[in-house]
Parts: C-alpha cells; structure tokens; sequence
C-alpha cells in the first residue's frame, strides 16, 4: 500500500517528530509507514487523516 | 530517564561488575580463553544492545512521544514468537552438543544468553520483514 504521508508533511512543514507527537504512535513507525513497510490501522490511518484534513483515501493508496 | 529505570539499570551494571569481578578473580587469564571468552564477549554485546535501547527509549520519553504503539506491540507479538520457536531449536542444539560443555553451568548460563541474542535477533529480522 502506497501512501503520501511523507508529501503531505512537507507540505504541511511537519517533521515525523511532530506527526508522531500528534497522532500518539512512535518516531519510528512513521519512518516504516512513509517507507511503506507498514499499513496502518483504520484507528490510525484515520489520526493521520485528521491531522491533514484529508479522507483516508486521499492519503493512502490500495 | 525516570528514576525507576535509572536505579534499574544501575543496580543491573553493579550486579554484573561485582559479579565479573568474582569470576575474574577465580579464574585469572583463563577469562580470555575459549568457550568463557565467547560468553564474555555475548554478555558484553548483549548489555550494549539493551543499553542502547535503554538510551534510545529514553530520548523519545523526553520528547513526548509514547513509548508502546500499533508498530511496537506488532513487532514484540511476532518477535516474541519466531524468539521462542528459534529458542527450542537452539536448546535442543545444546542438548545434543552438551558433551562439548566443561560444566552444567556454562550450558546453561550459555544457553540463557543466546535466548537473549536470539530475541534481539528475531526483533531484527521481523522489522526486516515486516511487510513481506
């Protein structure tokens, strides 16, 4: 599964600190999910989407 | 570093020093030879990973992030389990090796440390893998 977290935090001038902080998970388990070696949650797939006001689908491709 | 984890992990390096120390005493140059040097070295290298990690958990509670998410829990899940599956084989291993050993105790003691390197092997590879 593709995602466009790392293009989004660009664009909203996050770090992976800062999202991490804002959807309560670690520093590291944003690196595997712009890395694409994670899938995330619904729980958390819908944090992140919150955070970018975007549905899940803008943000994460099946 | 809270103080819990910090009086923790002082006591920890006490214990292993005061403990080192004795066989040290007891066994002179012999420490540095063979079977015993092998261990040493899987203590030491076992202490500095989980050192490490004590270090690196540290960092991220000082910044504020949790300590124990999705991604962790899945990793200690999985980790846990190839640790223990890989474990068995290991001690079935040692059984059938065990006229190599000098002592009991060196079999087991070694068997107990490369339990602790098999679990940090395993996090290792399931981190590798994760989504493969």
């Amino acid at each position: 599964m593709n995602n466009r977290i790392k293009e989004l935090r660009a664009k909203y001038n996050l770090t992976q600190l800062d999202l991490a902080k804002k959807v309560d998970v670690r520093r590291e388990t944003i690196v595997f999910l712009e890395k694409g070696k994670y899938n995330p949650s619904l729980k958390l797939a819908y944090d992140i989407s919150r955070v970018f006001n975007l549905s899940i689908e803008e943000i994460f491709m099946f | 570093m809270n103080n819990k984890r910090k009086s923790l992990m002082i006591t920890s390096i006490l214990v292993m020093v005061v403990i080192w120390g004795f066989i040290a005493l007891e066994k002179g140059t012999d420490l540095f030879k063979g079977l015993d040097l092998i261990i040493f070295i899987l203590i030491i290298v076992i202490g500095v990973i989980a050192l490490i990690g004590a270090f690196k958990r540290d960092k991220e509670e000082k910044e504020g992030l949790t300590l124990d998410d999705e991604l962790s829990r899945l990793i200690k899940y999985k980790s846990g389990y190839y640790a223990y599956l890989w474990s068995m084989y290991m001690w079935l291993f040692i059984f059938l090796m065990k006229d190599k050993f000098p002592n009991i105790e060196t079999m087991l003691g070694g068997g107990i440390l490369l339990s602790a390197a098999i679990s940090y092997m395993a996090k290792y590879v399931v981190k590798k893998k994760l989504n493969e």
